[in-house]
């Protein structure tokens, strides 16, 4: 796997950008309820694909 | 210096949630190609809740600048099965088995409690402004 640090920095640039024109709902939180929240949705992806396998 | 990159890292570096060493962690990884990220389908499944369809795109095209995305299945039930029984629930175990199967050398992270009570891991876990430093020294 050859990398392409310039083509991921612009759309790492871009990502931002696009992020940046919004206020995402973690925007508003602090750090631990922004974990908190990326537990939850750890656990319930994890889930789901548990789920779907049995 | 091989790195699998937690999702809560990717989330602030992005600036969906702000924490400056998060995002100066993803500048210096796509500022030199000595730096390597490798990451599951389930940390990619992961940022994608949190972004909008397009962003999400642009997400991909980042990583597929970087790296290729594992399928969660490469992991084998065995090594899963070694951290759950360190008492990490499935979905970490999960995580921490990816990082020992990829060889990285470190798991980045903001989850302070993630791992932390694991002793002998064959990899270091740091958190943004830690890897920062040990990829300053390593230069």
């Amino acid at each position: 796997m050859k990398q392409n640090i310039k083509k991921a920095k612009r759309h790492l640039t871009k990502l931002r950008e696009l992020v940046s024109r919004r206020r995402p709902p973690l925007a508003e939180v602090n750090e631990e309820k922004v974990l908190d929240t990326l537990r939850k949705t750890r656990e319930e992806l994890w889930d789901k694909k548990f789920a779907a396998r049995t | 210096m091989l790195l699998v990159l937690d999702s809560n890292e990717f989330i602030f570096g992005f600036g969906v949630a702000r924490k400056p060493s998060c995002e100066a962690l993803l500048d210096a990884i796509t500022e030199a190609p000595s730096y390597a990220i490798r990451i599951p389908r389930l940390i990619v499944e992961e940022v994608g809740r949190h972004l909008t369809p397009e962003e999400f795109r642009e997400f991909i095209d980042f990583i597929l600048s970087l790296t290729v995305i594992d399928e969660d299945f490469v992991v084998s039930f065995e090594l899963g099965s070694k951290y759950e029984a360190k008492g990490l629930k499935p979905a970490d175990a999960f995580i921490a088995a990816y990082v020992e199967w990829t060889g990285a050398d470190a798991l980045v992270t903001e989850n302070r409690h993630f791992l932390r009570q694991c002793d002998n891991l064959p990899f270091r876990v740091l958190n943004a402004a830690d890897c920062i430093k040990v990829m300053k020294a390593s230069r």
